[in-house]
């Protein structure tokens, strides 16, 4: 059988009614990532014993006659920045090489709790910086849809592992478009969901006040079933709000348009962007008119000038803060030294790569006095005058239109060649991360040399259940992509 | 030249909480085995991520509010970042521009004068682990390795950070003195500076002749309220010989060496480390709303100056008996009961501080263990008071009661006091008892030889003692008259 053409939802659905079990599936995802993924180097552990185990045990519960969960039977991937109980957890870095947590992030366990069934942990950008999944350890990751292409980062091995059919689903974690642009790269649909909607405990943080667990899929209908799985409270995370979550799968029956209004973004130069890409927002923006949305342009002049600065002025100060712990004293990487600071220096140097160090070097010039004054505080005052734009914008419209990146999956190396660039690229993904707004990258349609053209949607916090409904009325229309045919 | 001395204090109290700060790990970490009240968020464990408790919130709260302090609403962590085996997020997690209680004062009294000291803000904060050094004196100098213990990492904290407003030693262990009562009359620390529950650093400076404040110096590792004194007392001194001699004084932190009772330089300010503080993005911000503080500050008791007032003014006590017996709330509790049993109030504080204290000096306890119900012993007091006791016999009943665990009326029973005096019979059968074992002082008085009557006085005495006090005096010297006569 061919499960890797299937939805999550198929999968549980036939495990569930018994017409095959969650082990063939298990099997054939398995058997299929150590064959193809050789192209595509997006998984770096492969859970075997373990997921075996775990689909025999979902066989045996719905022999019981018992529900196994929303996702019974479903394999899936998680990025190597997620705790993972008994399987090594590296973030793709020197410094946790080796390292085997004692514990289930609380999206990892939510998963299984649901009956998917862990299959691999994913390739990344150390740390989970980057956009390019170059940076990793383990080797770069290959876009599925054009090798000779980069997959986008830092979750690229969760976008491709899923845009090769090797999983139906996967989760990555998006700390300024780390989810959606892969997706967008890859040709999937992947999501970042309001800040506190899903819990963060047990994923290695990047940066605590921007960093959301993101899943990624072939359709918006899965992404609504993770959502459901994953959008819970969470004793062990402060951040994770405490509030009656909407059935998210619910909210994409019978989902409508009619008399909502759709802004469309402007105040960019529209010749700055990929001609695929205008085009995609064009028909995205026409799905949505016939639909029955009133169409309205919106600027946020505020936003477009001064997003990315002080994204990444919150980003590294946090990160430099966040990654401290790793000083080579408990876990990860040891170095020895004649004293505990040329211990710590050692450790550190060995341990982290060239774009981790550089994050967290400028992080903590970042929050040095002096540098905090002139430039940490004014970042966090624009950050809430970003907030307050689009509060204001999300007065008179439901949702908003925009490109997730300006260009098309780019050839790999570009990251060593032009890093302003690439960092340029982030313009319109960190918007959601500095605002804590829900944002989807959606795919459109697929040029005629195979590379997906992607849109942005976003929503105003906590309107998750809405923009899952909206993407899936997009999609409806547009198609859903299919994995990539292999020989 | 005398020089105003100017005197502010840091203290860190331990929050009395059954777990830490941020994880549920066990806050029992005395005499444990090391790291094994420990968890991977105490640990920092990468993914984890710390969860405020509650409790340790109310905590600060209530002692906020017995210190008169405003208190907060939404306040944040921030974290405070330093390379150090002790910390394993690599930074402490603090409260920094907005603590929870702001301003506030202590009235205290010192060497009899009132005096009220200010106060600049509580905050919480966790505690680090501890280095363990492996040489002989356990310090790091010479040590080829340390480990660490990080059973205390994470420990609730308050630090309590008074303006510069003490001008003496004295006044300064005054203020400790009562902060420390106050902790234990809240039940928000036990306070113990041995235990490290209590941890003071000191900063003194000397004013200089136009008024402003002189060079700082930090005092730190003082614990006992001794070492405070001394350690004052030392560098006052010492900062005024350099200034006598025309030297300048420098700002640093100096650590007291209590054995050689001098202070001694640690690490100079000017090169002081920019710790890079950062708002806590993990912990959202403290939510003290006023009902939420008013429902703390309904719960408070009566707080300790109330109490010693009331007592002086209640019970006639003077303000030293009143001092002493409302040191601890349970000391005063413990009073109040026995003068509700019916003791006298001045005779019930005697007792409280004489009596009382002295057992539980001697035998090492703590008023809260004191085994003998403060009902039994006012009414024992009062048995005296009424002259059905002498306050021999009463002492005798006291030390039954506690040494041989019995009720008062067993122990009275014991000590043959049950009866009150002893008269009649009972006396004449002690004295005959006496006579019987004195045959040549019975018989020197027979022979009417005891000139001065120093055998009858002695034979009187001997009475008085095997009735333990429970016979009138002159009832004896009649009797035992009447029998030799
Ligand atoms: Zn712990």
């Amino acid at each position: 059988m061919e499960f890797y053409k299937m939805s999550a939802r198929e999968i549980a659905e036939g495990v569930k009614s018994k017409r095959f079990t969650a082990e063939s599936v298990a099997r054939e995802s398995i058997e299929r990532i150590k064959t193809l993924d050789k192209k595509y180097n997006s998984v770096v552990t492969l859970c075997e014993d373990e997921a075996l185990a775990a689909a025999r045990r979902i066989d045996e519960a719905v022999a019981r006659g018992e529900d196994p969960g929303p996702l019974a039977g479903v394999p899936f991937a998680v990025k190597d920045n997620f705790c993972t109980n008994g399987i090594e957890t590296t973030c793709c870095s020197n410094m946790l090489k080796g390292w085997v947590p004692q514990y289930d992030a609380t999206a990892v366990k939510n998963m299984k709790e649901a009956g998917a069934v862990l299959v691999g942990k994913t390739n990344m950008d150390e740390f989970a910086m980057g956009s390019t999944t170059e940076s990793s350890i383990f080797g770069p990751t290959l876009n599925p849809r054009d090798t000779e292409r980069v997959p986008g980062g830092s979750s690229g091995g969760s976008a491709a592992v899923v845009a090769a059919g090797l999983v139906p689903v996967a989760l990555g974690s998006d700390t300024g478009g780390s989810v959606r642009q892969p997706a967008a790269f890859c040709g999937v649909q992947g999501m970042k969901p309001s800040y506190g909607q899903i819990s963060r405990y047990g994923i290695v943080a990047y940066a605590s006040s921007l960093d959301q667990v993101g899943p990624i899929a072939r359709n918006v209908g899965d992404l609504a079933v993770m959502m459901d799985v994953l959008a819970k409270e969470d004793p062990n995370d402060s951040t994770c709000d405490a509030y009656e979550r909407p059935s998210f799968s619910g909210a994409l029956d019978g989902a409508s348009l009619a008399g909502k209004k759709v802004a469309v973004l402007t105040g960019y130069d529209k010749n700055s962007i990929d001609a695929p890409l205008a085009a995609a927002i064009d028909r995205a923006v026409e799905i949505c008119r016939e639909a029955g949305a009133e169409i309205i342009e919106a600027a946020l002049p505020i936003t477009m000038e001064h997003t990315v600065a002080c994204y990444y002025m919150v980003a590294l100060g946090d990160a430099s803060s966040k990654l401290a712990c790793y000083d080579g004293m408990r876990y990860g990487h040891h170095a020895d030294g004649r004293n505990l600071s040329e211990m710590y220096k050692k450790s550190r140097m060995e341990g982290f790569g060239e774009e981790v160090s550089k994050r967290i070097l400028v992080g903590t010039c970042i929050l040095t006095r002096g540098y905090y004054e002139n430039y940490f505080v004014p970042a966090t005052k624009v950050r809430q005058l970003i907030s307050d734009e689009f509060k204001e914008l999300f007065r008179t419209a439901d949702f908003l239109i925009c490109p997730i990146t300006p260009v098309l999956a780019y050839k790999r190396g570009l990251s060593e060649t032009d890093p302003v660039r690439m960092y340029l690229g982030d313009v319109f993904t960190t918007i959601a991360n500095l605002a804590g707004l829900p944002s989807m990258s959606l795919n459109l349609s697929f040029t005629p040399e195979g590379l997906p053209a992607n849109v942005q949607i976003l929503a105003p916090r906590f309107g998750d259940a809405e923009l899952l409904a909206c993407a899936s009325v997009i999609e409806k229309a547009a198609g859903e992509p299919a994995p990539v045919e292999t020989e | 030249m005398k020089r105003k001395v100017v005197i502010g204090l840091e203290i860190h109290l331990q929050l009395k909480t059954k777990t830490k700060l941020f994880c549920g790990c066990s806050t029992d970490y005395i005499g444990a085995t090391p790291n094994t009240n420990v968890c991977p968020i105490c640990l920092a464990v990468p993914g984890t991520l710390p969860v405020i408790n509650d409790h340790a919130v109310d905590l600060a709260v209530k002692m906020g509010l017995g210190l008169h302090c405003e208190i907060q609403d939404g306040t944040r962590f921030h974290r405070k970042h330093y390379f150090y085996a002790d910390l394993p997020k690599a930074y402490q997690i603090t409260q920094y521009e907005h603590a929870i209680a702001q301003g506030g004062y202590l009235d205290v009294i010192a060497e009899g004068k009132p005096k009220r000291i200010r106060l600049d803000h509580l905050h919480l904060e966790e505690d680090a682990g501890k280095l363990v050094h492996p040489t002989a004196d356990g310090r790091l100098s010479g040590a080829a390795y340390s480990l660490v213990d990080y059973n205390r990492g994470g420990m609730p904290l308050s630090e309590i950070v008074s303006m510069p407003d003490m001008n003496s030693p004295a006044e300064a262990i005054a203020y400790v003195t009562q902060i420390r009562q106050l902790a234990r009359y809240l039940d928000v620390s036990d306070g113990e500076m041995e235990s490290g529950s209590l941890r003071v650093d000191v900063n003194v400076s000397l004013c200089n002749p136009d008024g402003s404040f002189g060079t700082r110096v930090e005092l730190k590792n003082i614990n006992s309220l001794k070492s405070i004194e001394r350690a004052l007392e030392y560098e006052i001194a010492r900062q005024n010989r350099v200034l006598d001699e025309g030297g300048a004084l420098v700002q640093e932190t100096r650590l007291w060496d209590d054995a050689a009772g001098v202070t001694r330089s640690m690490r100079s300010k000017e090169g002081a480390r920019d710790y890079r503080y950062y708002v806590e993005m993990d912990l959202a911000p403290i939510d003290a709303k006023p009902d939420y503080v008013e429902r703390i500050r309904a719960s408070l008791p009566e707080m300790p100056w109330d109490k010693r007032d009331r007592f002086m003014e209640q019970y006639g006590l003077s303000l030293e008996e009143s001092q002493q017996i409302t040191e601890q709330r349970e000391m005063a509790d413990y009073y109040e009961e026995m003068v509700k049993a019916g003791a006298p109030a001045a005779k019930a504080a005697n007792w409280a501080r004489m009596e009382v204290q002295r057992i539980l000096h001697e035998e090492q306890l703590d008023i809260t263990k004191f085994p003998i119900p403060a009902k039994e012993l006012g009414t024992l007091i009062a048995k005296v008071e009424k002259r059905e006791l002498s306050n021999t016999q009463a002492k005798d009943v006291l030390a039954a009661m506690f040494g041989e665990k019995l009720t008062l009326e067993e122990a009275m029973k014991k000590c043959g006091a049950s009866g009150g005096r002893m008269t009649g019979d009972a006396l004449a059968a002690v004295i005959d008892k006496v006579f019987a074992a004195q045959p040549e002082a019975v018989e020197t008085i027979r022979k009417g030889a005891d000139k001065k009557g120093a055998k009858a006085k002695f034979l009187q005495g001997l009475v008085m003692r095997e009735t333990r006090g429970s016979a009138d005096p002159a009832e004896v010297a009649k009797t035992i008259a009447e029998k030799l006569g």
